[in-house]
């Protein structure tokens, strides 16, 4: 029996033939189908990348710029912010005042023509005629009168709402405000051109291109000069790779997509301005901003060491342990020897094997410690792989978790 | 004379008549084609009739055509169906094939470099018709490839086919065995996700461990000390180049050897010591035209299809988040087909297990036919390397197990039980918590102690006193705190606990249970633990939502849970430091007149000690769009 698997040629062909168009029929079917699968690739894409910008935004930026994007404690703007996205808290009445004017210069023409036809001396109306002007004027009369009303309507509503902004506008919301409008006095085209270019974020800075390329922009090269504006600020720093800042372009992309995530489109409210933490609120809870958190023990060994010691910094080892298994990780790896040095023994080894190399003859058992941690890449025991460990664990620890670990590592003969 | 100054077609016309002529024409034509075969030969052949020319036309092909000639013209029937050798080989070609044809396809849509490759892949997803279709069918085909080629090479131990004269098609085919881990290896850097950079980051520093050169082999690998540009140039090279073309050549040399010596029958068809390989009898002959070649297409076609269906509905290439060498994923494993080298790592030394034990293995197989020089190929007679072919399926098999990330590489309870309901997509699956469909995350914080199954109380009196428990003992504003430190909005923070709405969310109520029983797995090393899920709005169409596990401290060293002699173990009080006070009841002071203080348990207030607190958290963001509960 051990043959062909199929005997008859004839079966063998059919067969073949049926697998072929089998395969045309299904990769056509996934054809139609593929402009749909395309487009919910994008949007599942899109929804992933707002969630890593959100993660991105979470430890990066929240800490200035609020966990809820109002800004916080004088440090940064806020950008969940109608200003920013566009919006005009006055846009509805400067529609409508436009229009309302509009209309009036149409109903004055009328006006005018039919007055100048009745009075036209040389070729006079009939009497029929003259009735028909008058009530036709009458007419327009009541139609102007309705005009004006819409527009002083409008403009009421818009000196309101511009009212329930003036903490926001006090606090910066319009700069030029003060030296460009008098509500009560300027007229309704000055306000229109006045809104025109400061209604916006995007206006006033006068920025030519789109939302996204400002978001995407201000996060690559960073705003040195905020610190001018913002008394808590130190400047916000470049974020992109591309400026020295420690964020890839994706990385970028991801933030965008969460940042312009917060545009509520038509249904921003002029409430919304009230909410962002610059123009003027006091924060949610009536609380004072909070303090900017302590500085990473970045990566210059001795001034750490200098740090500590006019800080009076002395770690704990059971929470340098903590951190060490869970916080950062480290137990992942260097656990057995395998793939890093064993935790256990480090000491021992420190002493008897590393600082007895030259390089390390003036070296203290934790200055050792501290300059593997923060400059993994200086030195890599034989035997291991260079740049498995992270670089930036200076950056992420603080000078007291630097300080908790080095002390739970000292515990470790 | 002719028509036109040359001798033509219309001449041809003249003379015959014009449907003569075409007719001919035609025929000769596909006479010229196939390499012998006129259409006359191949309707008989494809109708399963005998050949009605002499000599038989079927064997021109073979003999004066380049497509054919390294074929055999005929084949032993014993060699023609499944057994012995489950068309492995010839799978193995066809993958050869199916993975040009479709790396081709993908090759136009990519770019190497670490800035772009990921996108690209975006790009071939998002806007590339069949885009997705192809990338599964290269990575899938990839997958079976290397199954196949391992497979293959297992049945040719089983079956003998490595003796004597075939010595040297089992080396070749031993070298086309590792091309093809190589090939499938370096494909794996180039989407540039988190898979490819750390599953390559840990294949290639094993590079480094080999004595002398280490160094050098794993810059002139990666191009630079860590993997970057030029270390995804380098294996993008290597994946489209360099190995295709060795592959392409050594898969040439392998099946000329195979067709020199003949396809070996199955063992029990021939004498012992005997090779009867080449000598076909008439009666067991079967022409590659026409049977081998139909048999061979309607393969061709079902493989294919298989193929197709299994991309379609039940598998696709998995596509992580844009490789970051910062952030280290917590279970990281080679791909599946190295896992038995990462398997050895962990027996010892890096040299000794992730070098020279490959090497020495792979030399061994190399060696084998030289080694085992018996005539006999029946199995009664080979129960020694039949064992040994088993204890090498084993082997790899255990190894490999010990490969996976879950064995012998221990981290915290909390990080596993929170890893498994969170993680990103990868290898197919997701973490539990992900799955949550969006309008089931409803806004507020929820706790397995709900679960701890009191069958006397309803889940809303269980909740109050969980809530009245928790703000009493601090547990509740430990984990407020441990929320504000992860940035969780001040106003965002929860008051108390909620039921967990089990009606309106049956999957959220599923996932926490699923939560509760890992808790309720680790007694020892999360004694009176709870867990809680914390879910906040953050945005329109985005929810977060924070895991947080808190338990009592025990001592743990080494990565081990410590315990005492009763076998219970060891709890960690809460110590605070206190004035020490001398025997009047004073507090001293030291020479600087500070007092002088001391580290002593915290009591409550029976005067027992109170254990001290952990907590651990992590957090996800969801989008409704994500669509990870599809």
């Amino acid at each position: 029996m051990n043959l062909l698997v199929i005997r008859s040629i004839d079966a063998r062909i059919l067969m073949g033939i049926t697998m072929f168009v089998g395969i045309m029929i299904l990769v056509g079917w996934v054809a139609i189908n593929e402009e749909a699968r395309m487009q919910a690739f994008v949007r599942q894409h899109t929804g992933r990348s707002i969630e890593r910008g959100a993660e991105l935004y979470a430890s990066l930026c929240s800490e200035c710029h609020g966990e809820d994007g109002y800004g916080a404690g004088d440090r940064a703007p806020g950008l969940n912010n109608p200003h920013l996205f566009g919006f005009d808290p006055v846009g509805e009445q400067t529609v409508a005042i436009t229009t309302a004017n509009r209309t009036l210069v149409r109903l004055t023409e009328d006006t005018e023509k039919l007055l100048a036809e009745f009075t036209d001396t040389e070729n006079p109306p009939g009497a029929d005629r003259q009735d028909e002007i008058l009530a036709q004027l009458d007419k327009l009369e009541a139609q102007i009168a309705e005009q004006q009303a819409l527009i002083e309507t409008a403009v009421a509503e818009r000196v309101a709402t511009l009212e329930t902004l003036d903490t926001a506008v006090d606090n910066g919301l319009f700069p030029l405000w003060d030296s460009v409008v008098d509500i009560e006095t300027t007229g309704d085209d000055e306000v229109e051109i006045f809104f025109n270019s400061n209604g916006t974020r995007l206006a006033q800075v006068g920025w030519a291109g789109d939302l996204h390329g400002y978001v995407v922009t201000t996060l690559i090269h960073g705003r040195p000069g905020s610190a001018r504006v913002y008394p808590n600020s130190t400047g916000m720093a470049a974020w992109s790779q591309t400026a020295g800042g420690p964020l890839r372009q994706d990385q970028i992309e991801d933030l965008a997509a969460y940042i312009i995530n917060w545009d509520k489109g038509a249904n921003w409210t002029s409430e919304d301005f009230l909410a962002v933490a610059q123009y003027g609120k006091p924060l949610a809870d009536g609380s004072l901003p909070s303090e900017p958190p302590p500085p990473p023990a970045g990566d210059n060994v001795a001034g750490i060491l200098a740090r500590w010691a006019e800080m009076e910094i002395v770690g704990s080892p059971a929470t340098g342990e903590l951190l060490y298994d869970a916080e950062f990780g480290c137990t992942d790896c260097h656990r057995n020897g395998a793939s890093a040095p064993d935790t256990v023994g480090t000491v021992a080894r420190i002493r008897t094997e590393r600082l007895t190399m030259p390089q390390f003859t003036s070296y203290t058992i934790e200055e050792y410690i501290v300059e593997s941690i923060t400059r993994p890449g200086d030195f890599v025991v034989d035997g291991y792989s260079s740049g498995l460990m992270p670089a930036n664990f200076g950056a992420r620890m603080t000078d007291q978790q630097l300080a908790d670990i080095v002390s739970y590592l000292l515990t470790q003969e | 004379m002719s028509i036109l100054p040359f001798p033509s077609f219309l001449d041809d016309v003249k003379e015959k008549g014009f449907k003569k002529a075409v007719f001919e024409g035609i025929d000769d034509s596909v006479e010229r084609l196939t390499a012998g075969l006129n259409v006359q030969d191949l309707r008989e052949a494809f109708r399963g009739e005998n050949p009605s020319r002499r000599p038989n036309p079927r064997l021109t092909p073979h003999a004066d055509g380049f497509w054919l000639h390294m074929r055999p013209s005929y084949f032993n029937r014993d060699v023609t169906g499944m057994y012995p050798s489950f068309r492995l080989g010839w799978l193995s070609t066809y993958f050869v094939f199916f993975e040009t044809i479709t790396g081709i396809l993908l090759m136009l849509w990519y770019t190497p470099s670490p800035e772009i490759a990921y996108g690209d892949m975006l790009t071939i997803l998002s806007n590339v018709p069949l885009g997705q279709l192809m990338r599964d069918m290269h990575r899938l085909g990839a997958e079976f490839m290397v199954a196949v080629v391992a497979l293959h090479m297992m049945r040719t131990w089983i079956t003998g086919s490595y003796k004597k004269p075939r010595q040297f098609t089992w080396f070749s085919g031993l070298l086309l065995l590792v091309l093809t881990g190589f090939l499938s290896f370096s494909g794996y850097l180039l989407p540039w996700d988190q898979l490819s950079l750390w599953a390559v980051t840990i294949g290639a520093s094993m590079a480094e461990a080999t004595p002398v050169v280490g160094d050098q082999v794993n810059l002139l690998l990666r191009g630079a000390p860590e993997l970057g540009a030029n270390g995804l140039l380098r294996f993008y090279l290597l994946h489209v180049l360099a190995l295709p073309a060795l592959l392409f050549v050594m898969t040439g040399v392998h099946y000329y050897k195979v067709i020199i010596h003949g396809h070996s029958l199955p063992p029990q068809r021939e004498n012992i010591g005997e090779d009867s390989a080449k000598r076909v009898p008439l009666d067991r002959r079967v022409y590659f035209i026409p049977d081998v070649l139909t048999n061979e297409m309607m393969w061709l076609g079902a493989v294919t299809f298989i193929i197709t269906v299994l991309c379609i509905w039940f598998y696709h290439a998995p596509l992580e988040n844009h490789a970051d060498p910062q952030v280290t994923p917590l279970g990281t494993t080679a791909p599946w087909y190295f896992l038995w080298i990462q398997g050895a790592l962990k027996l010892g030394d890096k040299f000794v297990w992730g070098v020279a034990f490959p090497s020495i293995a792979l030399g061994a197989l190399a060696l084998l036919p030289y080694l085992d020089v018996t005539p006999s190929r029946r199995y009664a007679h080979r129960r020694f390397m039949l064992t040994l072919a088993m204890l090498l399926v084993s082997a790899t098999t255990i190894l490999s197990y010990m490969g996976l990330a879950k064995f012998a590489v221990q981290t915290s309870a909390e990080t596993e039980i929170v890893h498994e309901l969170t993680f990103e997509p990868a290898h197919s699956k997701v973490g539990t918590g992900r799955t949550i469909p969006f309008d089931q995350m409803i806004v507020g914080a929820y706790t397995t102690a709900q679960l701890h199954g009191r069958d006397d109380m309803s889940a809303a009196e269980l909740i109050a006193e969980i809530n009245a428990e928790t703000q009493a003992n601090g547990q509740f504003a430990q984990m407020l705190d441990e929320l504000k430190n992860q940035h969780v909005g001040a106003n965002q923070l929860p008051l108390r606990f909620r039921t967990i709405p089990e009606d309106e969310a049956p999957k959220l109520m599923q996932v926490m249970e699923e939560f509760e029983h890992h808790l309720a797995q680790e007694p020892i090393e999360l004694p009176d633990v709870w867990g809680a899920l914390v879910i906040t709005d953050n945005q329109a169409g985005l929810k977060r939502l924070d895991w947080v596990v808190s338990w009592d401290s025990v001592l743990i060293e080494g990565g081990e849970v410590m315990m005492d002699d009763a076998g219970e173990p060891i709890i960690v009080f809460a110590s605070e430091q206190v004035p020490m006070l001398d025997d009047a009841g004073e507090p001293m002071m030291d020479d600087a007149g500070e007092p002088m203080m001391q580290e002593m348990p915290m009591l409550d207030e029976a005067g027992n000690p109170i254990p001290e607190r952990r907590i651990f958290s992590d957090h996800l963001f969801i989008h409704q769009e994500s669509a990870y509960f599809d």
